[in-house]
């Protein structure tokens, strides 16, 4: 499998009049043709930032530092003019399904004006052939053509959502983007949904970086799992790794785990991580989730850890695994 | 709410206050106004202006429509300032003059007046208070060593009277007929002696074109009253507060106005009532409104239609053509006239608070507020309008400048309370009698730029106290 | 749907105004009465001056006989709520009368002929300056919105600041002091100069009139305007379907003049509107200021005059083109967002 999507030493900061918030430091990861990369982490901890800069897209005051790199199958697109990104970039390479799907599209806008929008601006096809992809797509989701005439505060949540997912697909990106889809709404649609995005990827051999914070999802939906933790990445590897038997290295990931209540064990008490997370200001020297860890060393006080492979394809950025 | 949590929003507010350039800016220029207010008859130049503002008598001694002292600065031609000197120097002195040719023991009271200008005043008033007979010659010694024999008093039987002397009116003939016997030496042309001022003869250059283009004459001049000793120490005559007054061509800090009232001390005098009547609108319509929404929003349903239904009428009446006839029938006088914006201004803030209302109302706190079994008076009062408390304060500043601006358009129209002292009521005479039209500048641009200060202040306090204040409501 | 809240808009403004109506003619009973009786008597003694061939007993009984005719023509015999309701009822079907002393410029008495004669005149001048507001307005909010705290939105915000307290007329005042009594470039007032010139010329003057009452208005009102305007803009910025828009690369002109302008649109229209009608109520003074013969000069002049009937139909044309300003723009707004023009399921 070859690799789509390189960062490298990602850094994106926003220049606030209150200080430089330090959103995204030095994040690195990779993703895999046909794979589903899973992003968790607490909230805040730069998740979306992370699927909003693969866009290069960051909201005003942020900007992506240099240094940065995001490299989109073979190519760099740090480098590349507005109109370049905008053009061969956005939506066409990558495509990103956003987090609340109630308020991404424009309220005064027809669905099929959108959607025709969408297309015409990046294919060069007439009315009636982009009506055609258009209502292909709706299809695929679920959704009878009719909608194209609806605006979209008629619609519910769970068909906004797939409208969005068609909208994302119907370029055929080569990565797709999704962020906490289906966070918003009831269980049952959200099985829908996870079932549906599990069809499509496989109908279009798609690559998805699925952002969520919910661990089961997770497990049920990706192969590889990144943890994210104020701005870093505290760990990278395959579900099995992760969840497998030897159990996460990290012991943030560790502490998440426990959190999860399972459905069948009892428990007396609920277990928590301790704390709160650090203001990116002005983080912690050293180890970001020292203050709360508890494995902590000396070390981790002083020196940050890098992101060090401890055995093939599992990352982990913590002293305690570094022998 | 308690005392410390209301304590420490306000430290919190402050900090992000202290932080707004220009809400410090308004709230200095606040502080100063009121300091003013406090302290008015330091900042008075005429102290008992409150008062007096309609009375002519008090006014008199002023030149009519005289521009700023300071626009002396940017005239080619310097005009002679208003003064005034309460102390006479007392000597005694022994002359002759026209009355007593024989000779007799004076007591005189002179004034010096250092005359440096180019255009001369307007008049010399000479006063003072007197009991009992009293017969006093009054002239003027030029620098060139002429006297001009002005006028006098001759009264009896007095009883602390005020007395009153104005060259330009009493001492007219004297003074020309002091011209006219210098004429041939001076070769004057006496053709036309209308149209000229008895004050402007008195200051300049005996020359042949004085009646028409003048020379200053500058120098120190003394004017003097004189009374013969016999008369002044008599027993039950007394002579008191003998005063002189240069009723200059240029007068006050901001001239005066064709009644000759000083406007420095109008404008002074209108602040408090700027201040006054913009407060207590703001603050009681703006209560007004905030509480009306809360309730509107809060009860919901037929009350809440009801109560915008209210509100759709007060809003659609024009207010300043209902006022004005209102004004036909009430007498105006302010307290009518705020109760009037009062009425018509609670409108302002109910909206945007009913829907910030109508938010909170959905919060969890107050469902759980509801459930302990907290009263509708409770819910209202104790949750929900301490949240719009703040928004209010940042609406009532914003308030105040249009309050002032309605005022002084009623007072501009005439229907003000002619009992006080306004900036539209000034503007008010302004118009009425032409300044406009006769460029008196000094009458029209004061007031009205008082008034915008006074907007612009409180915008400046409003704006920052609504950039601090509201965002927090909005991203709930 | 949309049909409906059309009507039902419709309906809703007709009976506020009937409402209004008759809430200004209870108001106005006592002026209104005081006057029409002092007319009747003045009518009556007219009358009675022409009788001739009659003795004095005999003018006397014909007098007192008339009285009581123009009383009961005029109801002020009858309970007062019933004189009310006569009297709102006439003004709500536009019927005015005569007036008692102001004339048209034609010389005409019929109230209504007066009130449409100064009506143009007014809107002429508000809505020239109000087209200058906005459209300045909108171009400078749009660019402060682009660029928030930037270096043009903070110095225009400070400037909206200092003149928030200025009132027009003051302003008016100034700019007739400088333009016209020290620089002699504008004539003082008046629609027209007089005599008024011919053909092409006659509109040249009009526009040299109106340029320093139109000039005071716009350079007070725009900045207001801009101030709001960047406000909505900059709200609709920060949603989160823009982002989208710009994720789906939209280039920025449609972003921001299709997505953004849109859905701005209907508070944008609404803040405009309401401006211009709110510019109607200030001019009673700033009509005056600049001797302009429209509706607010005319109310001023009918309370100098005491002629109630041209004052309240003045008040009550006011008022009607409010309320029909209010139901129109609802209409407006319904129009162009479609969460109410559709309704639905929001």
């Amino acid at each position: 499998m070859d690799t789509i999507l390189e960062v490298k030493n990602l850094r994106l900061y926003y220049h606030t009049s209150k200080g430089v918030v330090k959103a995204l430091d030095n994040v690195s990861f990779n993703l895999k043709k046909g794979e589903t990369l899973g992003l968790v982490g607490e909230s805040g901890c730069g998740k979306t930032t992370t699927g909003v800069a693969l866009l290069r897209m960051p909201s005003p005051p942020g900007r992506i530092e240099e240094g940065s790199q995001i490299v989109v199958d073979g190519r760099d697109i740090m480098p590349l003019s507005d109109k370049q990104i905008r053009k061969d970039v956005r939506w066409e390479e990558v495509a990103m399904v956003f987090q609340g799907a109630m308020n991404c599209l424009t309220p005064v806008y027809t669905i099929g004006k959108q959607m025709m929008e969408t297309l015409q601006e990046h294919r060069d096809m007439d009315k009636v052939q982009a009506a055609e992809l258009i209502k292909e797509y709706l299809n695929l989701v679920g959704m009878p053509p009719e909608v194209m005439n609806r605006y979209p505060h008629e619609l519910s949540g769970g068909m906004k959502q797939r409208i969005v997912i068609a909208t994302a697909l119907f370029l055929k990106p080569k990565i797709v983007i999704l962020d906490e889809p289906t966070t918003a709404l009831d269980v049952i649609v959200q099985a829908q949904i996870i079932n549906l995005l599990k069809k499509l990827k496989k109908t279009f051999d798609l690559s998805f970086i699925f952002i969520t914070h919910d661990l089961a999802l997770e497990a049920e939906v990706c192969d590889r799992i990144c943890v994210m933790y104020a701005g870093k990445i505290a760990e990278l590897g395959t579900n099995a790794q992760i969840y497998g038997k030897q159990g996460p290295m990290h012991p943030y990931t560790e502490k998440l785990l426990q959190a999860t209540p399972l459905l069948k064990k009892k428990v007396d008490t609920l277990s928590f991580i301790p704390g709160a997370p650090p203001d990116l200001i002005d983080p912690p020297k050293g180890c970001r989730f020292n203050p709360r860890c508890h494995k902590v060393m000396d070390k981790c006080r002083e020196e940050e850890p890098p992101l060090l492979e401890i055995e093939p394809g599992h990352m982990v950025a913590c002293w305690r695994c570094v022998k | 709410m308690s005392l410390k949590d209301t304590a420490y929003r306000f430290k919190e507010f402050w900090n992000d206050f202290k932080r707004e350039r220009s809400g410090l800016v308004g709230l200095g220029i606040l502080g100063f106004c009121v300091l003013v207010v406090l302290f008015e008859p330091a900042f008075l130049p005429f102290k008992d202006v409150n008062g007096n503002w309609r009375s002519i008598s008090y006014w008199e001694d002023n030149p009519r429509a005289a521009p700023p002292v300071w626009t002396n600065l940017f005239a080619k031609q310097k005009s002679a300032t208003t003064v005034q000197y309460d102390e006479a120097t007392v000597s005694e002195e022994f002359v002759t003059t026209e009355r007593y040719p024989g000779g007799v023991k004076m007591k005189v009271y002179s004034f010096g007046y250092d005359y440096r200008y180019d255009l001369s005043p307007v008049d010399l008033i000479v006063r003072m208070t007197a009991s009992g007979n009293l017969s006093a010659d009054i002239d003027v010694v030029r620098p060139d060593g002429q006297t001009i024999y002005l006028g006098s008093f001759i009264e009896s039987g007095m009883k602390d009277s005020p007395l009153r002397f104005a060259t330009d009116t009493a001492g007219r003939n004297n003074v020309l007929s002091f011209i006219r016997e210098r004429a041939g030496e001076f070769g004057i042309n006496m053709s036309n002696t209308t149209g000229v001022r008895p004050t402007q003869l008195i200051f300049s250059q005996l020359e042949p074109t004085m009646l028409r283009s003048r020379t200053p004459l500058k120098g120190e001049y003394t004017v003097r009253v004189k009374v013969p000793a016999e008369i002044a120490s008599a027993p039950g005559n007394e002579i008191a507060d003998v005063m002189l007054v240069v009723s200059g061509r240029v007068s006050g800090l901001l001239g005066t106005d064709t009644a000759k009232r000083d406007l420095m001390s109008g404008i002074v005098a209108g602040l408090k009532w700027a201040l006054l009547i913009g407060l207590i609108t703001s603050v009681v319509s703006v209560l007004i409104g905030v509480m009306y929404g809360i309730i509107s929003a809060y009860l919901g349903g037929f009350s809440d239609t009801a109560m915008s239904f209210v509100w759709e009428i007060f809003v659609s009446i024009p207010v300043l053509p209902v006022l004005i006839v209102m004004s036909a029938i009430f007498k105006p006088s302010i307290w009518i006239i705020i109760a009037s914006l009062i009425v018509f201004s609670w409108v302002g803030p109910v909206k945007t608070v009913r829907s910030m209302a109508l938010q909170i109302k959905e919060e969890t706190y107050i469902e759980a507020a509801k459930a302990l079994g907290a009263g509708k008076a409770r819910i209202i009062f104790k949750h929900m309008a301490p949240l719009l408390l703040p928004y209010s304060f940042a609406n009532m500043a914003l308030a105040v400048p249009g309050t002032i601006v309605f005022e002084a358009s009623l007072s501009l129209l005439g229907l003000g309370d002619p009992s006080i002292i306004t900036w539209g009521q000034i503007l008010h005479d302004a118009q009425s009698s032409g300044a406009t039209l006769n460029g008196l500048w000094w009458w029209i641009v004061p007031p009205g730029l008082f008034i915008a200060i006074m907007g612009m202040t409180f915008a400046f306090l409003g704006f920052a106290m609504d950039k601090i204040l509201h965002p927090k409501l909005r991203t709930r | 749907m949309y049909k409906w809240y059309a009507l039902k808009r419709i309906l809703r403004g007709m009976f506020m105004f009937a409402l209004l109506m008759f809430v200004f003619s209870l108001l106005f009973n006592q002026v209104n009465e005081r006057t029409q009786r002092t007319q009747i008597f003045e009518q009556v003694k007219q009358e009675s001056a022409r009788l001739t061939n009659m003795r004095a007993d005999q003018i006397e009984a014909w007098r007192n006989q008339r009285l009581d005719q123009l009383i009961k023509q005029y109801r002020l015999d009858r309970p007062m709520l019933e004189r009310v309701m006569y009297r709102a009822i006439n003004t709500v079907t536009f019927n005015f009368g005569q007036s008692t002393v102001i004339k048209s410029s034609k010389g005409e008495q019929q109230v209504l002929a007066i009130l449409m004669e100064a009506l143009p005149r007014t809107m002429l001048l508000f809505t020239t300056a109000i087209v200058f507001q906005l459209g300045i307005g909108i171009f400078l909010g749009m660019k402060k919105a682009q660029k928030p705290g930037g270096s043009l939105d903070r110095s225009t915000s400070f400037v909206t600041m200092i003149i928030y307290g200025m009132p027009t007329w003051w302003l008016g005042m100034m700019l007739i002091l400088f333009f016209v009594y020290m620089l002699k470039l504008f004539p003082s007032g008046g629609l027209n100069s007089v005599p008024s010139p011919q053909g092409f010329m006659f509109i040249l003057d009009r526009i040299w009139h109106m340029a320093l009452p139109v000039m005071t208005l716009v350079i007070l009102g725009f900045w207001g305007l801009s101030f709001v305007i960047r406000n909505i803009v900059l709200g609709v910025l920060q949603e989160d379907y823009i982002m989208s828009a710009r994720a789906r690369g939209i280039p920025e002109n449609s972003v921001l003049f299709g997505h953004t302008m849109r859905t701005a649109a209907p508070p944008l229209v609404t803040i405009s509107l309401l401006s211009l009608l709110a510019s109607f109520s200030g001019a009673i003074i700033f009509e005056g200021i600049f001797s302009w013969p429209g509706l607010g000069n005319l109310y001023w002049v009918a309370v100098q005059q005491n002629d109630i009937p041209v004052l309240m139909g003045d008040l009550a044309l006011t008022t009607g083109i409010y309320q029909a300003g209010l139901v129109i723009l609802d209409l407006i707004y319904g129009f162009l967002d479609p969460r109410i023009k559709v309704g639905g399921k929001a």
